[in-house]
């Protein structure tokens, strides 16, 4: 056979962003979702989940800011071919689960639980007083 | 005050990529001219290519962390890592213009180590084309830019 026809199989690296710590204001939205989208492009995401994604950081951002810690939100996330997680920091329990209960949009339903495999609020090891929410998606 | 955006990050060559990105975010959403906003790309890459070049010894993998904060007139990006930073280096795979550039393209640049045992490049852009005063920080060396290329 001539010339390369069949692609080798290449391990995927996984994509990261340690911390992203963002002001509440008018760079949080373009700033998230550039990251994000970047993250999950290098783990080789398909497009549609890729602009699912995006609903994610708009829901974030527009619902956020509200209750954000100090005016900032900050993240976490990280990205393999066939999963990614995305955690939110530094909430007060009653915060994160009102920004939870603020994502429901009517006839929806909550937008984070529709396009999520999994949406969680979990202690924050560091801090006990705070929590983080914990946002699972998957590539397929 | 507390930055608009810190971005910390494996330094790895392909994240400086995702901190050009993040850079273009925080310049559309304060609306930084693209030719200013391409200068202060060009220069985050610069000092983000030094610390994946420079920083860690080979056999480790090190943080780069990004700090920028956009402050009336003027945008300030910081670039931290935990490593060497920047030393001589023999076998530089570099042309060694990454500092004149930086200078070049800032207002102003200062490097130096934290109060962390960090090693930090900090550059000030003008956002209104206006040439400022320099100021030297303490422990720090200060170079002057002539505020872009152009």
């Amino acid at each position: 056979m001539n010339g390369p026809t069949t692609r080798e199989y290449e391990p995927k690296a996984t994509s990261a962003v340690n911390r992203l710590r963002l002001a509440s204001g008018p760079a949080l939205g373009p700033v998230l979702c550039r990251v994000v989208s970047m993250v999950l492009t290098r783990a080789d995401w398909p497009v549609d989940r890729l602009e699912e994604a995006m609903l994610v950081c708009d829901a974030l951002c527009a619902h956020g800011p509200r209750h954000a810690n100090n005016g900032h939100l900050t993240f976490s996330m990280h990205a393999d071919e066939s999963e990614a997680e995305m955690r939110v920091y530094e909430f007060e329990r009653e915060d994160a689960e009102a920004l939870l209960r603020d994502t429901s949009l009517p006839v929806v339903g909550n937008v984070l639980e529709q396009v999520a495999d999994r949406v969680s609020v979990v202690s924050d090891e560091d801090d006990p007083e705070r929590v983080q929410i914990v946002i699972a998606l998957s590539a397929s | 005050m507390t930055p608009d955006m810190e971005l910390t990050l494996p330094a790895r060559a392909e994240n400086i990529a995702i901190v050009r990105h993040a850079l273009g975010g925080l310049g559309e959403a304060f609306g930084v001219p693209e030719s200013k906003l391409s200068d202060i790309r060009l220069a985050v890459t610069e000092a983000c290519a030094n610390v994946v070049v420079h920083a860690y010894p080979e056999d480790m993998e090190g943080a780069m962390e990004v700090h920028a904060n956009i402050d009336g007139p003027e945008m300030t990006v910081m670039v931290r890592d935990w490593g060497h930073g920047i030393r001589p280096r023999s076998d530089s795979p570099g042309l060694g213009l990454g500092l004149s550039l930086m200078a070049a393209l800032a207002e102003r640049v200062q490097l130096g180590h934290g109060t962390e045992e960090h090693t930090e490049v900090r550059m000030t852009f003008g956002l209104d084309g206006v040439e400022r005063t320099n100021e030297v920080i303490s422990g720090m060396i200060t170079l002057t830019g002539t505020s872009g290329l152009a």
